[in-house]
C-alpha cells in the first residue's frame, strides 16, 4: 500500500491543528486496512484493490484547481449553474430562484462527516477530503428550475486522487431537481466522494447522476441520507462512460410516508466496470422504496448490483420492491446481482426479481421482418430497454434531453 | 384435531433409548481419529485421509458469515465416537440386533423387520455413529445394487470409495466438511450399477441418542450410467437441555442420463419455547452431474433443529445436466435457518430450477442463501429461481440473500421472490366454512408449500404435510 500512494497530508488545507491531527490519523488507519478487497462482502464483485493497483502507481493528491476553460453548457432547458472543478465549488449562478432561498457554499466544516464507519474509503476520504459544497434549500420553497452542477475535472490529474464531500439539505415542504453533470477531460485519476443528504418532512429531491462523454475516471460515491415525514428522494443513476463506478446509497426510512426511489440505466461498453449498491432502511410505517437497475453490458463490461431492503419490525405496511434487469450482448461481459431482503415485520409487500439474458431473438426476428434491419433493431430493443426508467420524469424537456443523452451513448457504442 | 391435542404432540421424537453406550475418548485429537479408524476396521489408506482432513482442519478457521450466530463450540468437549455396546461386535442378522434399537426404531415408526414393510423401501438405520441394520440387501444385491454403511463400504468397495470419497466435496473444503472427513462414523453408501432402475426407494433413518455427542455422518451416492435412484433421510434426536452438534457431508455423483433423487425430512430436536437446546444441524450437501444429461434434483423439508445451516448444491459439469432444488424451511420459537443451494453452470445447455419456501413464526429467523452462476462455457443454459417468504407476527424475521452471476450472453437467469403474510381474506374463508384458526393457517401454509412436497416421494409427503402442522401450532392466534 505504501508504494502506492505518495501523499503529502500537508498540502491539504486543515482549519485547525485538531483537524490535521484527525487527518493523519484517519490516513493512518486508511494505510493500515489498506483499499477494500473482494474478501470485503461489500465489494464482493468489484475488487477495488486489485482495479487500481493494476491502472496506478505513485498516487497523489490534487492541488490544482486552475479553470481557464469555458464549459460547455447544456442549452436543452433553463436551469441554475454551479461549478465544481476538480471537486471544490468554483462559481454558481442561482439567478433563476428567490434571493436567499437557495443556498449554496464551500463545505466548510466536515464534522457532521465524522461517524464510525465500517468503509475504508470514509477513512480515506475524511484523511483527504478537500471539502466540496454544501448545498441548502430553505423552507416551503420550490425550486423553479434545476440546478446543474458541472462537475468539471481538468486534464493534469493523472494519476491524482480526489476526495471530497458534499452535503444537500432540502427543508420542510420544499423540493429540488439536482442534476450532476460530470465532464472529465483526458486524465485517468481516481474520485472518492461522500455525500450527505436530509430531506425533510414533505421535501421532495429528485437526483440525476449523469456522464457527459467516455473518460478515464475511477469513481467512488457514497451518498447517505434520511428522510422525514411524507418526504420523497428519487435518484437516476445514468453514469455510463467511467472505467469504474460504484455508487453506494444508504437512504433511511425515518418518518411514515415517506418514498424513496433509485432508477438506474447503464449502458455500459469496452473496459468498464459499474457497481450499484443500494440499502434501503425502512424504519417506519407505511414507507415506500422503489428500485429498478437496468444494464446493458456490451465487450468486456461488467455490471454490479448489491440491493437490499432492511425492514424494521415496526414498519409495518411496507411495500418495497426491487428489480434489476441485464442484458448481455457479449460473452465476455457480466452482470452479478445480491438482491437482499431482511425482513422483520409482517404486514409487508416486499418483492424483488432479477432476470438476465441476451437480446430476445424472436423480437429481432419482428423487426426485421418488418424491414429493419439488424443493427437498427437491436439498437431500437436497447433503447426501449433503458428508456422505460425516465417515465418516472414528468419534466418533458428533462426527460428528453435525458433520452437523448441516453441514445447519443448507444450510437457511440454500436 | 384440537390445539391442545396438537400442543402435547410438539415433538414426539424426544425420547431418549436408555442403552449402554461406548464412546471414543472425549475430545478431537489425531487419538481420537486413530481410535474411530481402528474400531471401524479401516484399512490404511483411510486413516490417512482422515488425518490428512485433520492436518487441514488444523489451519481452517470455522465461517462466522452466517446469519444465525452461535455460541462458541467446544470441540474438545465431544465425544466424536459413540455406538451401543451391543453394536461393538457386528450383529449378523436382525435376531442378533439389541431389542431395544429395535424398539427404537418401532417406535419412531421405521420397522427394521423386513416382513413388517408394507411397501418396498430399503432402510439403513444409523444410531449415533454406527449403522444398525440395513433392510432388503438381498433383493438390492440380485440387482448389483449396493446399499450398504460406508464403514462397510471402505473394506467391501474400497476401489468405489477410493474413487470417489472427497471428489465432490474436497477434504479441504470448509471448516465443517473437513471436519468431517475427519472424524466421520457412519452413513449410507450407494452404488447403482449402469442401466439400472432401483426398484425401491432407498431411506436412511438418522438418529443421535448419546448426550454430549456429535454425529458426522457421510453419505455417498453413485449413479452410474443411465440409473436412477431416489433416497430419503430423515433425521430425529432426543429433547435435551444442551445443543448437539450435527455435521454431515453428503456426496453425489451422476454420471451420463442417470439420475438421482434425493430427499429429506429433517425433524432432528429444535429446542424447547425458550430456545434452550436443540440440534445445530451444519451440513454439507453437493452433488455433481458429470455426465451428460444427469439429473440431480434435492428436495427438503426442515423443520427441526436450532440452527439449520446448509446448502444442497449441484455443479452442472455435463452437458445437458440438470439441477433442481425444492425447500421448505419452517423455523418457530427461537429456531434459526439460514439455507438454500448453490447451483453452478458449467457444461452447456445446463439447467436449473430453485423453489424456495420460507416460513418464519415466534421468534425465528429464517435465510434464504443462494447462488447461481453461470460460467463463460455454459452456454444456453437457464435457471429459474422462485422464494418466497411467509411472516407470522413480527418478532421474526425472513430474509432473503440470492447471488446471481451470469457471464454469458446466451444464457437466461430469472429470479424472483416475494416476502408476505396469510392473507386475511383467506382466512376469513376458511373460518366462515368451519375451519378453527390453527386448521386453516395449516391448510393455507399447506397450500403455500405445495410445489415443494408434491416432489416428496409419496410416504414422505404425507408425514411432511403433518409435520408442516405440527411444526407451526401454537403460532397463530
Amino acid at each position: 500500500m505504501g508504494q502506492l500512494f505518495n501523499i503529502d497530508l500537508k498540502k491539504i488545507y486543515s482549519s485547525n491543528d485538531k483537524e490535521a491531527a484527525d487527518r493523519k490519523k484517519n490516513f493512518e488507519f486508511f494505510l493500515k486496512r489498506g483499499l477494500p478487497n473482494k474478501k470485503n462482502e461489500n465489494w464482493k464483485f468489484s475488487d477495488l484493490n486489485y482495479i487500481i493497483s493494476k491502472n496506478f502507481k505513485n498516487i497523489t493528491n490534487n492541488n490544482e484547481y486552475k479553470f481557464d476553460k469555458k464549459i460547455e453548457t447544456i442549452h436543452d432547458f433553463d436551469h441554475n449553474k454551479v461549478i465544481l472543478v476538480n471537486g471544490l465549488l468554483k462559481s454558481f449562478d442561482l439567478h433563476f430562484e428567490e434571493k436567499d432561498k437557495v443556498k449554496i457554499e464551500t463545505l466548510k466544516s466536515l464534522e457532521s462527516f465524522h461517524y464510525q464507519s465500517k468503509n475504508n474509503l470514509d477513512y480515506l476520504n475524511k484523511a483527504l477530503s478537500i471539502g466540496g459544497f454544501n448545498l441548502e434549500v430553505q423552507q416551503n420553497y420550490k425550486c423553479k428550475k434545476p440546478i446543474i452542477i458541472y462537475n468539471y475535472f481538468s486534464e493534469n490529474l493523472n494519476n491524482k486522487i480526489i476526495n471530497n464531500s458534499n452535503r444537500i439539505q432540502v427543508s420542510q415542504n420544499s423540493e429540488l431537481t439536482l442534476i450532476e453533470y460530470n465532464i472529465i477531460e483526458k486524465s485517468k485519476f481516481i474520485k472518492n466522494t461522500f455525500e450527505k443528504i436530509n430531506i425533510d418532512k414533505g421535501a421532495v429531491l429528485k437526483h440525476i447522476i449523469l456522464q457527459k462523454t467516455k473518460s478515464n475516471g475511477y469513481f467512488y460515491k457514497n451518498i447517505s441520507g434520511t428522510q422525514g415525514y411524507n418526504s420523497s428522494y428519487q435518484n437516476f443513476i445514468l453514469s455510463s462512460g467511467l472505467k469504474f463506478n460504484k455508487i453506494e446509497i444508504d437512504m433511511i426510512l425515518e418518518k411514515e410516508k415517506s418514498s424513496c426511489h433509485i432508477l438506474s440505466g447503464l449502458n455500459l461498453s469496452k473496459e468498464e466496470h459499474q457497481e450499484i449498491k443500494t440499502q434501503i432502511n425502512h424504519l417506519a410505517p407505511n414507507c415506500k422504496s422503489y428500485q429498478k437497475i437496468k444494464n446493458v453490458l456490451e465487450n468486456d463490461s461488467k455490471g454490479v448490483y448489491q440491493g437490499k431492503i432492511f425492514v424494521k419490525d415496526i414498519a409495518q405496511k411496507t411495500d418495497a420492491y426491487q428489480l434489476s434487469k441485464a442484458l448481455i450482448l457479449n460473452d465476455r461481459a457480466e452482470f452479478n446481482a445480491k438482491p437482499e431482503l431482511e425482513i422483520y415485520a409482517d404486514d409487508v409487500k416486499c418483492s424483488h426479481g432479477s432476470s438476465s439474458g441476451g437480446i430476445d431473438e424472436e423480437a429481432i426476428h419482428y423487426l426485421m421482418t418488418r424491414g429493419i434491419e439488424l443493427r437498427a433493431a437491436n439498437k431500437l430493443l436497447i433503447k426501449g430497454f433503458l428508456n422505460e426508467i425516465f417515465d418516472n420524469i414528468p419534466e418533458e424537456k428533462i426527460r428528453t434531453f435525458l433520452e437523448k443523452t441516453i441514445a447519443g451513448q448507444i450510437d457511440e457504442v454500436r | 384435531m384440537k390445539t391442545e391435542e396438537l400442543k402435547n404432540q410438539e415433538y414426539k421424537y424426544g425420547f431418549t433409548t436408555e442403552i449402554e453406550n461406548f464412546k471414543a475418548p472425549k475430545g478431537l485429537s489425531e487419538k481420537t481419529i486413530r481410535f474411530i479408524s481402528e474400531i471401524k476396521k479401516e484399512p490404511k489408506w483411510m486413516l490417512d485421509w482422515r488425518l490428512k482432513a485433520f492436518n487441514r482442519l488444523k489451519v481452517l478457521k470455522e465461517p462466522n458469515w452466517q446469519k444465525p450466530k452461535y455460541p462458541k463450540i467446544n470441540y474438545q468437549d465431544l465425544y466424536y465416537y459413540s455406538a451401543p455396546k451391543s453394536m461393538k461386535d457386528k450383529p449378523k442378522s436382525l435376531d442378533e440386533v439389541d431389542p431395544k434399537l429395535i424398539e427404537t426404531y418401532n417406535k419412531l415408526g421405521i420397522p427394521l423387520n423386513e416382513q413388517k414393510r408394507l411397501s418396498g423401501v430399503a432402510v439403513d438405520a444409523v444410531f449415533d455413529s454406527v449403522s444398525v441394520a440395513t433392510t432388503f440387501k438381498g433383493e438390492l444385491d440380485k440387482k448389483g445394487i449396493i446399499f450398504c454403511p460406508i464403514s462397510e463400504a471402505i473394506q467391501k468397495h474400497p476401489d468405489l470409495v477410493k474413487k470417489y470419497l472427497g471428489s465432490v466435496i474436497p477434504i479441504s473444503d470448509h471448516y465443517f466438511a473437513t471436519l468431517n472427513s475427519a472424524v466421520f462414523t457412519d452413513g449410507s453408501f450407494v452404488y447403482i450399477p449402469p442401466n439400472t432402475r432401483c426398484p425401491m426407494e432407498l431411506s436412511t433413518y438418522f438418529r443421535i441418542n448419546a448426550s454430549e455427542t456429535g454425529q458426522f455422518e457421510r453419505t455417498l451416492i453413485i449413479a452410474d450410467k443411465g440409473s436412477y435412484v431416489s433416497y430419503l433421510e430423515g433425521c430425529t434426536a432426543p429433547m435435551r437441555d444442551e445443543n448437539q452438534l450435527h455435521a454431515a457431508n453428503v456426496e453425489l455423483v451422476a454420471l451420463d442420463d442417470a439420475e438421482i433423487k434425493y430427499s429429506t425430512v429433517q425433524n432432528w430436536y429444535p429446542g424447547d419455547k425458550d430456545g434452550v437446546g436443540g440440534i445445530y444441524n451444519f451440513v454439507t450437501k453437493r452433488g455433481a452431474c458429470r455426465g451428460r444429461n444427469s439429473k440431480i434434483s434435492w428436495t427438503q423439508v426442515e423443520t427441526g433443529s436450532a440452527i439449520t445451516w446448509k446448502y444442497p448444491s449441484c455443479i452442472l459439469q455435463g452437458d445437458n445436466s440438470i439441477g433442481e432444488f425444492y425447500s421448505i424451511a419452517i423455523t418457530n420459537n427461537h429456531q434459526k435457518a439460514d439455507t438454500g443451494t448453490k447451483m453452478i453452470h458449467i457444461g452447456k445447455n445446463t439447467k436449473s430450477k430453485i423453489i424456495s419456501k420460507g416460513i418464519s413464526a415466534g421468534q425465528a429467523d429464517n435465510t434464504y442463501r443462494g447462488l447461481v452462476d453461470i460460467k463463460v462455457k455454459a452456454k444456453n443454459s437457464r435457471n429459474y429461481t422462485q422464494c418466497d417468504s411467509l411472516l407470522m407476527g413480527n418478532k421474526c424475521g425472513a430474509h432473503t440473500i440470492p447471488y446471481i452471476r451470469n457471464k454469458n450472453s446466451s444464457s437466461t437467469i430469472e429470479h424472483e421472490a416475494t416476502t408476505s403474510k396469510i392473507n386475511e381474506d383467506q382466512l376469513f374463508y376458511c373460518n366462515q366454512r368451519g375451519l378453527n384458526q390453527e386448521e386453516a393457517v395449516s391448510l393455507i401454509v399447506n397450500g403455500f408449500c405445495k410445489e415443494v412436497l408434491q416432489q416428496l416421494p409419496m410416504e414422505f409427503a404425507v408425514e411432511a404435510q403433518k409435520l408442516v402442522s405440527i411444526s407451526l401450532e401454537g403460532s397463530v392466534g
